[in-house]
């Protein structure tokens, strides 16, 4: 029996799709008990399809539910409310993502819930904050576009590009379980519970991080510059005889050891290409070089002589090379658990790593014994 | 008052994913030390670009909250200190190649038997198994992962992320792992060792493609600026650059025809549910892509928002800046005359608060190497 670092634990997750889901899972992950309150009709991701698994399921649905129990309880019904008023007072952790304002009117905010459970976490996850953007809904890719991040994704001469996932959702729902791991060791010293917001937009600016701050510090937006980076040279894709190869050489050491192995004696003793400077001034030239040699051989002859070489290298995998790879090195990065696969928690807590107990749950599985635990005295 | 106050922080990492993370914990409260070489972390190196004082801009990102001193672990006096500063610390970070910090006998086992307490993580590319080994540099990661080959046009290249994703995405999980063992320390009064690495992250992060992959056994492939699972739910050509639009249920597909005025699609067979909406998504594109010409992206953001439809331009960064300050949020951190993004964690009662702008190299050094050399 594993025992999990948030074992005891009880979360209320009234959030949907991805943010909310994913911090909630996190937490359970860990250990937390999760009981996840869906509308009658269910997270809308269950519809969100295709793809499906083997049983006809949503995958995306599944990606960010597994550890958690779920009870439909349809807030409009007298009944229904009662029992999500009964649950948000038992609870450590309430999570919830719908518009700001929801909440308060079914006298489930924080203010409603803290009065009878005052060391109650109560996380809010908006796509706009609770200001003047709380009408704004709050989608991945609305947040992508409007934050800048898909004007830095892309080629430099082609269209803005979304990135292939919802990353800000992802950045954001990490931030939640942060912020709510963080209170929790705050009421183990004070007692005290406490409030947290997150929003998409401020995770998406904050997640730019150098680019973010490079805007910040001079005032000009940074460019994209498709898979060269603007800084270093040679750190990009290269095209070898069957695809792209992704070369990191981050130093001077490593550029010489490339020239090495690709055979480009000149190029390693060339003044244009001395330091990280000059190559990345003279980059078309260098480019040129290096992919008349590439050009020999396949990606996966030059990724390992490379890498033997003390080079950066690695094939650009599609999802599956991805999970091949990371099963060779030993990493688990699936997470099967009765026949449905996930990817696995990335939270590598070595004393205590975190389990999975339960599968994504079908909508209300646990309802009747969640019902009754709440019609019952806790 | 911080959450994280009187929390010690050993921070022996370096570049992004490291400096982020000790970063939050220093944002909520955490007195983080920096331990940095004799040349300093290398992204002090990392320009352009450079603020108005000459400092790189990328350092500047992940190092408020700090104070820095200079250790030469190869110096035998430095080392006694740095052994000394984690003999003391709550929580010790580093993301050297595994084995470096064993060398030096700052790993796990040699600072766990003076300091069981101690909540030490670390952070590599690979894991420290079969890739320990492995450099991790975050577009190699993109690459290896499987994340570019989702990114970027379907008739085009596979695309890098337009920031350090998988680095960020890392330091989130290095901070997740630190808070959750310093919970279970709060009940059992002992630490423990946490390993997180960009791989592990960067699949984890891919979500449904990934879980869509472990279920099907196909890869899914790029899409460019359209969802895979749901439509409409992606960009549409204006004169003034694209808007993304996003109709996420049936709902807002319905406000979005009114505002198109082209209510009649809702009867349309094609387009009843998300499901068939997917199934004929270019059809559906192209009708709505035919009426969008008639007006200025401004003014189709604005009436989409009357009617309420997600809709959006495809922003710029500072237009990105502009509107999360039109929108209230502060996104901006100016402390000491350094701007950087502020913090996305919004705690209400107890707010993350930067005490301190990114340190100068060693700018607290005599500080800081007085007290470990005292009692």
């Amino acid at each position: 029996m594993i025992v999990g670092a948030l074992d005891g634990l009880l979360v209320a997750d009234f959030s949907r799709v991805l943010a909310g889901p994913l911090a909630a899972m996190t937490l359970g992950d860990l250990g937390a008990d999760v009981v996840k309150v869906e509308p009658p009709g269910g997270d809308e991701t269950r519809g969100w399809m295709p793809p499906v698994d083997a049983e006809g399921r949503s995958t995306y649905f599944l990606s960010v539910n597994r550890n958690k129990r779920s009870v439909a309880l349809d807030l409009k019904d007298e009944d229904g409310l009662a029992l999500a008023r009964e649950l948000v007072s038992r609870v450590d952790v309430v999570i919830e993502n719908f518009r700001p304002g929801t909440m308060a009117r079914f006298g489930l905010d924080y203010d409603s819930v803290s009065e009878g459970n005052p060391g109650v976490i109560y996380c809010s996850i908006s796509g706009f904050g609770e200001g003047e953007g709380a009408a704004l809904p709050g989608y991945d890719p609305l947040v992508e576009a409007v934050s800048g991040l898909m004007s830095v994704t892309g080629p430099a001469d082609g269209e803005a590009s979304k990135v292939g996932v919802a990353v800000v959702d992802v950045i954001a729902g990490m931030n939640a379980a942060t912020g709510i791991l963080a209170l929790l060791h705050r009421r183990d010293q004070t007692g005290e519970g406490g409030r947290l917001t997150v929003d998409l937009l401020s995770s998406a600016l904050a997640g730019l991080a150098n680019q973010s701050s490079a805007f910040l510090s001079t005032g000009e937006s940074p460019k994209r510059f498709g898979n060269v980076h603007p800084s270093i040279e040679p750190f990009s894709t290269f095209a070898a005889a069957d695809g792209p190869l992704m070369i990191c050489a981050g130093n001077d050491a490593q550029f010489r050891s490339l020239c090495e192995v690709l055979g480009l004696d000149e190029a390693a003793g060339d003044s244009r290409y001395e330091t990280n400077a000059d190559r990345v001034e003279n980059r078309d030239a260098l480019r040129e070089a290096i992919e008349t040699a590439l050009a020999e051989r396949e990606v996966a002859h030059w990724a390992a002589v490379l890498n033997a070489a003390g080079v950066p290298a690695g094939p650009v995998n599609d999802i599956e090379g991805g999970y091949r790879m990371a099963g060779e090195l030993g990493l688990d990065p699936v997470d099967e658990f009765e026949g449905v696969r996930t990817p696995a928690s990335p939270i590598g807590l070595v004393g205590e790593p975190p389990g999975t107990r339960l599968p994504p749950p079908e909508l209300d599985q646990h309802g009747d014994e969640i019902r009754a635990w709440l019609a019952g005295d806790g | 008052m911080g959450v994280l106050d009187g929390i010690l922080v050993a921070d022996f990492s370096r570049v992004l994913a490291g400096p982020l993370a000790s970063m939050t914990l220093g944002d909520l409260g955490a007195d983080v030390v920096k331990v940095e070489p004799p040349e300093g972390d290398d992204t002090r190196a990392f320009v352009p670009p450079a603020d108005d004082r000459g400092r790189a801009t990328y350092y500047l990102t992940v190092n408020r909250n700090k104070r820095s001193v200079v250790l030469d672990l190869k110096d035998e006096g430095d080392l006694a200190l740095a052994r000394e500063l984690a003999d003391r610390a709550d929580i010790l970070i580093e993301n050297y190649r595994p084995d470096t910090m064993g060398r030096f006998g700052l790993d796990y086992d040699s600072v766990s038997k003076g300091n069981p307490g101690i909540v030490y993580c670390s952070i590599s590319g690979f894991g420290e198994n079969g890739g320990r080994h492995l450099p991790g540099f975050d577009p190699l990661v993109e690459a290896v992962s499987g994340l570019m080959s989702v990114t970027g046009q379907p008739d085009g290249e596979p695309t890098k992320v337009g920031v350090a994703v998988v680095d960020v995405m890392t330091g989130q999980n290095a901070v997740i792992s630190i808070l959750a063992a310093l919970l279970a320390r709060d009940e059992t009064g002992r630490g423990q060792k946490v390993s997180v690495n960009l791989l592990s992250t960067a699949l984890a992060a891919t979500e449904n493609h990934g879980s869509s992959y472990l279920a099907t056994g196909i890869s899914p492939s790029r899409t460019g600026n359209v969802h895979s699972s749901v439509a409409p739910f992606e960009t549409f050509s204006t004169s003034e650059g694209p808007m993304m639009v996003c109709a996420g249920n049936q709902r807002e597909f319905a406000h979005l025809l009114e505002a198109l005025e082209l209510e009649e699609l809702a009867d349309d067979e094609r387009f009843r549910t998300n499901a068939d909406r997917v199934a004929n998504r270019d059809a559906l594109h192209e009708l709505i892509s035919a009426h969008i010409g008639s007006r200025s992206r401004d003014d189709w953001v604005e009436l989409f928002h009357e009617k309420g439809v997600p809709a959006g331009p495809v922003n710029s960064i500072e237009a990105g800046f502009e509107l999360a300050e039109k929108l209230g949020l502060d996104p901006i951190d100016e402390t000491d005359g350094t701007r950087s993004p502020a913090s996305p964690l919004g705690l209400t009662e107890t707010p993350t608060e930067t005490r301190s702008g990114p340190p100068g190299l060693d700018e607290h050094g005599d500080e800081i190497r007085a007290w470990l050399g005292g009692s």
